[in-house]
């Protein structure tokens, strides 16, 4: 595995809180210098805080906020520890104590942060440094509440690849076979005037005709028709459509049950009843409802071969939840990081999944009810089943995090707006960066060492709780006590294996051609084997 | 796969490993007629024609038929029917596909379809019904269900009876292996040590390692020399062997240990094991919450409670107790260069645990195949762990508790953590634990050393057997693996991911300089509790009674209490921050997220938590056939650099890996076998009786999975 860069574009994901004693050369650097910086990054001002680190205890520091990011170094010889937060990720900002607060560290800042953990600054009291900071971060965190862009608009970062032709949907739908003589390609919400939050292109029934559509479009929320995948209420055009329900709870309880696993996780783990409280949180439990759900529909496609009509309310967010995981089961080809891509941006973005709202990107109204972490429990199930089938995905436990992380940062043009048709209107595409490009171009990070390519196999999970886990690497990440050892030893131990197989390849080589050549011409031996190779056998 | 036929009806054929040639699947040759498979001494004491072992409860359409045997050795079902829907992946060589041995039969329930009766059978019980149905519950967790409407009623109900009978000895000389072994000295009257040498079924012999690479003999610590050896490997220069309790006379248990301690004898730190550790009841209790939530208890009903009735057996607290008490001992020693005192009531339960789990962690011999079982016999076999009571051979269930099976889980627990650190599999540890309950191996027979000499020479009296200067009989030996399964078997004990050294530190007896930046310690001293009060120690209270060691030549200043915690916490931390050597000590993580249930252990025979074709075991057979291509690869780099004339010497090393790369280049083109699941190498199907699992595959989630019935409901009879 690549080790963890911390490069000037800092792809890493958000994990760099971290201790370094080692590297202690930067410190003195120019300011400039000491924040790493995105192209269209502007530093906006630094101050000195004391961060209140709820694991190391206080540590004074610099903290530096530019347009994308808050940025903290240590300013202790002892600890460089360094604090790396996207603005996009933060939810609220607080202030805590007031001017007449005693004791230590009372005064200063609580920020909320959507990844799981909060960030506290104690400041001065003197001066208005705290007013400062306070009226800096909210300016740039919630952007869209002072008419300013979001950073995605601003970041001029180039990439060798570009992430937003990776999805082409008649490509796409030419991959799996459509159109046939079921189903038909309709440009009837061309101009997204059938349904405003569908994609411009949809896959439908044969048999229903263009006017059918726009009847069946007036029953729905927001005129969103069953489209593929899917089936429709009209049956003539479905039959072998069975019903079944599933006992999903709506996007306020995954609210409140993600808020529970906060608590029991941040900052500190909750250690005497650890299970139980897990068990209160019901955050798994609501993991294994959605499994159990894609599993039956997944089911259903592969043993019928009949098409599933999959249905929420208004069908943007447990319908991209389990259709984009049946599809996971069903085709390997999703399984892959650019099949991956395809799906997500397929499923999620393309069919309308309200990221604005659910997110809430640059919105400061942290207690909106539309918000809900539905695809973050969406890539909780993906890792729930890379877990369980360790071989079966191309990509690995990085690259789930760092879609997680770039969901929040706003730093990319994938995740934002509500549907495909304000993305066009805004241009997204060609004012913005996609995520896609980021990790694209990055590849062999986020590459699961075990994959094997495996074509025709239909995944089934386990849905049950004695297989379910809490995604410690993800939720509870930012406590160092914690914190699994990375990289993983078992995939590191394969990459040492792969290098150790590549160099006896090339020794093989090296020696078959030595021996060749002494063969054909005895006198001369360039070089003898034994000292070609005095330590292969070390490794073992 | 391979060797799916089963063995001829010789009992040669247990023994001698079968050829290595038996790579594919055959189809099994139709035996005419159904004849059991006995061992030496082994004998059928009652049978019944016509039976049906079940394979679901909801369905009889993957029933088979047969004949069901109990023997002094185990109950056994004769089949000519194939194992419908999914084969096991490994045999073993002394027991069937179906077979259970005596010493694993926890429950015998009989039930009477007609009548609406059940009964659970005791030994000496009588059974006022013909049973129509018979379910063993077994202690590896298994549950084996049969059926008799065709059979004869009474032959039914006299198998029953005799299952109860011959399950429940009251005597230890009743079991198997007593009468194995007899009839061995007997056979082989005329050769020296009454076992012939080379199936190392003695003490003497330990048997090879796992497989292909490791020929290591285990040391059993039965002799003088085999303390000498552990004593100079570990430096601990300041002890010596002694022979004093040659005749067991010191107390009722092995203390042929080191009796001279160390100068410095002050700087002893005292840990109270029964205070701050749950005792064996608790421990007991755990276990048998835990298999009751595992496997018998239905599985859809328990899934909603699933996590706090997994906290509420307690057992994961416990293992994690276990864990962290041994890592703070370990920093002990470690870090205050302290030598550690075990006290325990009787010193032979609780301490056996924690001693070894505190080698474990400071010394990477004991990771090794031999290492470990090295540490077994030194810390459990020799200490005097009483594994006939705690394993409960002979159904006095008062002083029953897996403090063993808690071991391996800790073990476990550690392999997880640092999967490179471990010569052995997961695979190993379960196997390991199935041992404990074939009563063949003396390793697990017995509640001390002496019990062995002791019962086996009254035993060897009664028989008329010569026992020479022989000390008691020499039973087999568990680390004898080739009795139970073949080579090709013994290599799923291999862990691909393993590191080693090149060698072992050991050879031909003499010391090899081995690498410790500090001077190591690789066992604890075990003290008596209560002479160690007020932390005055004369020199007879410090005797050791056990038969260990541990010191450090460098005192630290007397400790204080009270800061004690807080620099345990910094040793921990400081420690945790730097990347672990897998070649010096290891910590475990022991927060409440860190210990886990051990899947393969406690449901490889529960067909709903079974995944298909998944399990880490997925991600293990990819490296296997990554690790066997790199040493094929190696083995060609040898031939190639000694010439064409050695060439086809390396051909002969066989692979470690149980599975092989096809050729060097082949590691890729082969996708996931289609048998792998994680359960594997073992198999749920046919263990237990629940719902078909294999058709559709939803009917694992989403129907109430309902299993025939729990232990609970049984429990009033008749």
């Amino acid at each position: 595995m690549a080790s963890a860069s911390t490069s000037k574009y800092n792809s890493h994901s958000l994990e760099n809180e971290s201790i370094k004693r080692t590297s202690r050369d930067g410190v003195n650097r120019d300011l400039t210098e000491a924040v790493p910086r995105l192209p269209g990054e502007t530093l906006i001002t630094d101050k000195e805080v004391i961060y209140i680190c709820p694991f190391n205890g206080p540590i004074k520091g610099r903290v530096y906020i530019t347009n994308y990011r808050l940025y903290l170094r240590s300013l202790e010889t002892d600890s460089s520890l360094i604090l790396d937060v996207p603005l996009g990720v933060i939810s609220r900002i607080e202030k805590m104590g007031g001017a007449t607060s005693r004791g230590e560290n009372s005064y200063g800042l609580d920020i909320t942060c959507k990844d799981m953990r909060n960030l506290r600054f104690a400041l001065k009291q003197e001066g208005h440094s705290r007013r400062d900071m306070f009226e800096i971060l909210t300016r740039y965190a919630f952007p869209l509440a002072h008419s300013l862009p979001l950073f995605a608009f601003l970041n001029e970062e180039k990439f060798n690849v570009d992430g937003w032709t990776v999805y082409n949907p008649v490509e796409e739908y030419r991959r799996q076979g459509l159109p046939n003589h079921h189903w038909r390609i309709t440009f009837i919400n061309k101009c997204y005037e059938l349904c405003d939050t569908y994609p411009a292109l949809l896959v439908v029934p044969y048999r229903a005709s263009d006017d059918d559509l726009r009847r069946v479009a007036t029953f729905r929320s927001r005129n969103r028709i069953p489209a593929t995948g899917g089936g429709y209420e009209s049956d003539d055009a479905y039959h072998n459509a069975e019903l079944f329900f599933l006992d999903i709870h709506n996007i306020h309880v995954m609210r409140e049950s993600l808020k529970k696993v906060k608590d029991i996780v941040y900052p500190n783990v909750e250690e005497s009843h650890w299970l139980s409280s897990l068990e209160s949180t019901h955050w798994l439990e609501h993991i294994k409802l959605v499994l159990t759900g894609a599993i039956q529909v997944a089911d259903k496609v592969s043993s019928g071969k009949s098409s599933v009509l999959v249905h929420c309310s208004d069908g943007w967010d447990r319908t991209a939840q389990l259709t984009s995981l049946a599809m996971l089961m069903l085709d390997s080809f999703y399984r892959s990081i650019e099949g991956f891509e395809i799906l997500v941006q397929k499923e999620w973005i393309s069919f309308g999944h309200k990221f604005a709202s659910r997110i809430g990107h640059g919105d400061k109204n942290h207690t909106d009810a539309d918000r809900s972490p539905i695809f973050l429990q969406f890539i909780d199930c993906v890792w729930q089943m890379s877990k369980q089938f360790p071989t079966a995905f191309e990509f690995n436990e990085q690259f789930l995090i760092i879609i997680l992380d770039h969901l929040y940062s706003c730093r990319f043009g994938t995740f934002l707006f509500n549907c495909e048709s304000a993305r066009e209107r805004q241009k997204v595409t060609e004012r913005t960066v996609s995520l896609w490009s980021l990790i694209n171009s990055n590849k062999e990070k986020f590459k699961n060492p075990f994959y094997t390519k495996e074509i025709n196999r239909v995944l089934y999970p386990v849905a049950s709780m004695r297989h379910l886990e809490l995604w410690v690497n993800y939720y509870i990440r930012w406590n160092p006590r914690i914190k699994q050892q990375q990289p993983n030893p078992v995939e590191q131990r394969y990459m040492e294996l792969l290098a150790l197989r590549d160099e006896y390849i090339k020794r093989l080589e090296e020696l078959q051609l030595a021996n060749s050549a002494k063969l054909s011409d005895p006198p001369t031996s360039p070089s003898s084997p034994s000292q070609m190779m005095p330590h292969v056998q070390t490794h073992f | 796969m391979f060797s799916l036929k089963p063995p001829k009806p010789t009992f040669r054929s247990y023994l001698l490993p079968p050829p290595q040639t038996d790579d594919k699947i055959n189809s099994e040759p139709k035996i005419k007629k159904l004849e059991p498979v006995l061992l030496p001494g082994e004998i059928v004491v009652n049978e019944v024609n016509f039976v049906r072992k079940c394979i679901a409860t909801d369905t009889s359409q993957y029933d088979l038929w047969g004949k069901l045997i109990c023997s002094n050795f185990k109950i056994s079902f004769i089949t000519d029917d194939p194992m419908p829907l999914q084969k096991f992946h490994y045999r073993n060589l002394l027991l069937g596909e179906h077979d259970v041995p005596l010493t694993c039969i926890e429950q015998i329930v009989t039930v009477n379809d007609h009548k609406r009766k059940q009964k659970v059978l005791g030994p000496n019980q009588k059974l006022k019904f013909n049973p129509t149905e018979l379910i063993i519950y077994c202690k590896d967790f298994r549950i084996v269900r049969f059926r008799f409407d065709e059979s004869g009623p009474e032959s039914a109900k006299k198998v029953c009876l005799a299952i109860a009978h011959y399950s429940q000895p009251t005597d230890l000389q009743l079991l198997f292996a007593f009468e194995y072994v007899g009839k061995k000295y007997h056979n082989s009257a005329n050769k020296i040590n009454g076992i012939p040498s080379g199936d190392g079924g003695g003490g003497g012999g330990g048997g090879n390692g796992a497989g292909g690479g490791s020929s290591q003999k285990t040391p059993l610590f039965e002799t003088y020399s085999d303390w000498d050896r552990e004593i100079k490997r570990t430096g601990a220069s300041g002890w010596r062997v002694c022979s004093i309790n040659e005749g067991y006379m010191i107390s009722t248990w092995i203390c042929n240990a080191i009796t001279k301690s160390h100068p410095q004898r002050s700087d002893v730190y005292k840990s109270d094991l029964d205070k701050t550790l749950p005792n064996i009841q608790e421990v007991q209790a755990a276990f048998v919450k835990l298999k009751q939530l595992c496997v018998n208890e239905p599985f859809e009903e328990t899934e909603e409670k699933w996590l706090s009735s997994l906290e509420n057996t307690r057992w994961l607290e416990y293992v994690r107790a276990f864990l962290k008490h041994s890592a703070e001992l370990v920093y002990m020693l470690e870090s205050k260069h302290l030598s550690v005192v075990l006290q325990e009531e009787e010193g032979r339960d609780l301490s056996c645990c924690v001693a070894s789990l505190v080698q474990v962690m400071l010394d990477p011999y004991f990771r090794t195949i031999t290492g470990f079982q090295s540490l077994i016999q030194k810390e459990w076999v020799m200490a005097g762990y009483q594994f006939l009571d705690r394993c409960n051979h002979l159904k006095r269930s008062e002083k029953e508790s897996p403090l063993f099976l808690l071991f391996l889980d800790a073990t476990w627990q550690l392999l997880e953590q640092y999967p490179a650190a471990f010569e052995f599999s997961e695979t190993y540890l379960a196997v390991l634990y199935d041992s404990t309950r074939i009563s063949l191996f003396g390793t697990f027979l017995f509640n001390s050393p002496h019990q062995r000499v002791k019962q086996s020479t009254e035993f060897a009296i009664s028989k008329n057997i010569q026992l020479g200067d022989e000390k008691g009989l020499k039973f087999p030996s568990v680390w004898d693996w080739s009795l139970q399964f073949t080579a090709k078997d013994r290599t799923l004990f291999h862990n691909p991911f393993y590191i080693g050294k090149s060698t072992p530190c050991i050879q031909n007896g003499s010391v090899k300089s081995f690498k410790r930046t500090k001077k190591s310690y690789s066992s604890t001293l075990r003290g008596m509790p209560s002479a160690l009060k007020n932390g005055i120690i004369s020199d007879q209270e410090l005797l050791p009674r056990r038969n260990s060691l541990i010191l450090k030549p460098k005192p630290d200043p007397a400790q204080q209490t009270d800061s004690q915690n807080s620099d345990t916490e910094q040793y921990f931390r400081e420690w945790f921050s730097k990347p672990a050597n897998l070649h010096g000590v290891i910590l475990p993580r022991v927060s409440g997220t860190h210990i886990k249930l051990w899947k393969l252990c406690y449901f490889r025979w529960v067909p709903e938590a079974q995944i298909s074709l998944g399990g880490s075991i997925t991600a293990f057979h990819k490296l296997s056939l990554l690790a066997d291509e790199v040493d094929v690869l190696s083995r060609m780099l040898r031939q190639q650099r000694s010439g064409p004339l050695e060439a086809c010497y390396g051909e002969l090393g066989q692979s470690r890996m149980y599975f092989n790369a096809s050729g060097p280049h082949h590691t890729d083109t082969s996708g996931t076998p289609e048998f792998l699941s994680s359960s594997f190498p073992f198999s749920p199907v046919g263990n237990l009786c629940r719902r078909s699992i294999l058709g559709t595959p939803l009917s694992k989630f989403l129907s109430g999975a309902k299993i025939w019935l729990s232990t609970e409901t049984l429990a009033n009879e008749d």
